[in-house]
């Protein structure tokens, strides 16, 4: 089925309207990731208590009965649109991490990915870093959920180290390093300076990696080129 | 704080202080100002505790430690006004949340002191105070959420290392919060 005129109006629409013969399944998926889209567009702009379901569709370039097809409402999208990002952004940190033998450059490629994707994508970035603890509880339980998913990457970092070593890491360790890692690029992207969040791999290398292979160490891996 | 800062109502918060409505409009202009007065108070008070604690100590490492555990005291003494000022902030609107960032970088100092004496010191980043802080507080929060509040002290030996860990390296660190 194509979408009528009045869904896409030309001037706005990313896919050409009327007959362009784009399979049904093709055409609702995209307009569900427009939708995303468009709400991450919307939020950069408004702040997520701003944006209105108008916002959105507008962004999108589609009707507001397409929005009500695929969402009952602006939570409901927030949290499609949290965990797309929340998923995208842990397949790049994960392709980049298993890419590297070692686990502290591991770590490093990891850390590396992560400031990439969300410098790469300040909407995307904002909307999954700011304002997801501000779009009420059931996305602040999906985010918390989605910062703990990294602890694993760090967990990783105690294979075969000495017993003398592995005794003095508490249990928290990675929580803290997670935590910590997490909210120095929130304050950034507050901050308006997602464009330089890359600027940060050094210090976060170096803080990340210095419990498990000494400061030192960490230091001179943080250096790398 | 049992429902979260957006569904609580002017009604629930007059009903639990045992007030009428009028007075609770005498003293604040809406449910926002009711909150951020809430936090100005938790955050004077924690900051006077923390900073009086450290003042008896001698010492970067032990000053620390005894703040530190200062503020673990007060938030499992008071864990309804813990929920408010560490959870709740963060999902309360722009001037709680700015608040609570700035609550954060009270500790700013008291971590500085640790580059006086770390031989680490020419290489520590420059951002390494504001990551630690963000994990302590990370830790700390996600304690208060899973409704550990009660038993949050034990967590301060792996906090003080946590912290100590950048300044000294591990092994001071662990030497250092053996002590404690």
């Amino acid at each position: 089925m194509a979408p009528d005129q009045a869904e896409y109006p030309p001037e706005l629409s990313r896919l050409p309207p009327g007959r362009h013969g784009l399979p049904r399944d093709f055409v609702v998926h995209n307009q569900r990731e427009r939708l995303i889209a468009g709400l991450a567009e919307a939020v950069a702009e408004k702040g997520y208590g701003g944006t209105t379901i108008a916002d959105i569709t507008r962004h999108a370039a589609v009707s507001r009965r397409t929005f009500y097809e695929h969402f009952d409402g602006k939570d409901e999208c927030f949290v499609a649109a949290f965990d797309t990002v929340s998923t995208q952004l842990r397949e790049r940190v994960d392709e980049s991490f298993k890419a590297e033998d070692d686990w502290a450059h591991a770590a490093r490629a990891g850390i590396a990915a992560m400031l990439g994707f969300l410098a790469g994508e300040p909407n995307l970035a904002r909307l999954a870093m700011v304002e997801a603890l501000v779009a009420g509880p059931v996305v602040v339980e999906r985010y918390d959920a989605a910062v703990q998913t990294f602890i694993p990457y760090f967990a990783a970092g105690r294979e075969g180290r000495p017993k003398k070593v592995l005794k003095r890491l508490s249990d928290s360790t990675e929580e803290a390093l997670v935590g910590g890692m997490v909210s120095l690029v929130s304050r950034r992207i507050v901050a308006g300076q997602t464009d330089e969040l890359e600027s940060l791999l050094p210090d976060l290398t170096e803080f990340v990696l210095a419990p498990y292979v000494g400061n030192d160490e960490a230091a001179k891996i943080a250096r790398e080129n | 704080m049992e429902k979260g800062y957006r569904a609580v109502t002017v009604a629930d918060i007059v009903r639990r202080a045992g007030i009428a409505r009028n007075t609770f409009y005498d003293n604040f202009s809406s449910k926002e100002d009711c909150f951020l007065a809430t936090q100005d108070f938790a955050v004077e008070e924690s900051l006077r505790r923390v900073v009086d604690a450290a003042a008896e100590e001698e010492g970067w490492e032990a000053r620390l430690a005894a703040g530190l555990g200062a503020f673990l005291k007060y938030v499992a003494s008071e864990p309804a006004l813990a929920r408010t000022c560490i959870v709740e902030a963060l999902s309360a609107g722009d001037a709680a949340h700015e608040r609570y960032e700035q609550s954060l970088q009270a500790f700013i100092p008291l971590l500085q002191l640790g580059r006086e004496d770390s031989p680490f010191a020419g290489d520590l980043p420059e951002t390494l105070e504001e990551t630690i802080i963000g994990g302590i507080f990370w830790v700390i929060y996600q304690r208060i959420v899973q409704g550990q509040t009660e038993q949050i002290e034990t967590l301060l030996p792996d906090l003080v290392d946590f912290a100590l860990t950048p300044y000294i390296g591990a092994e001071s660190a662990q030497r250092a919060t053996a002590r404690l």
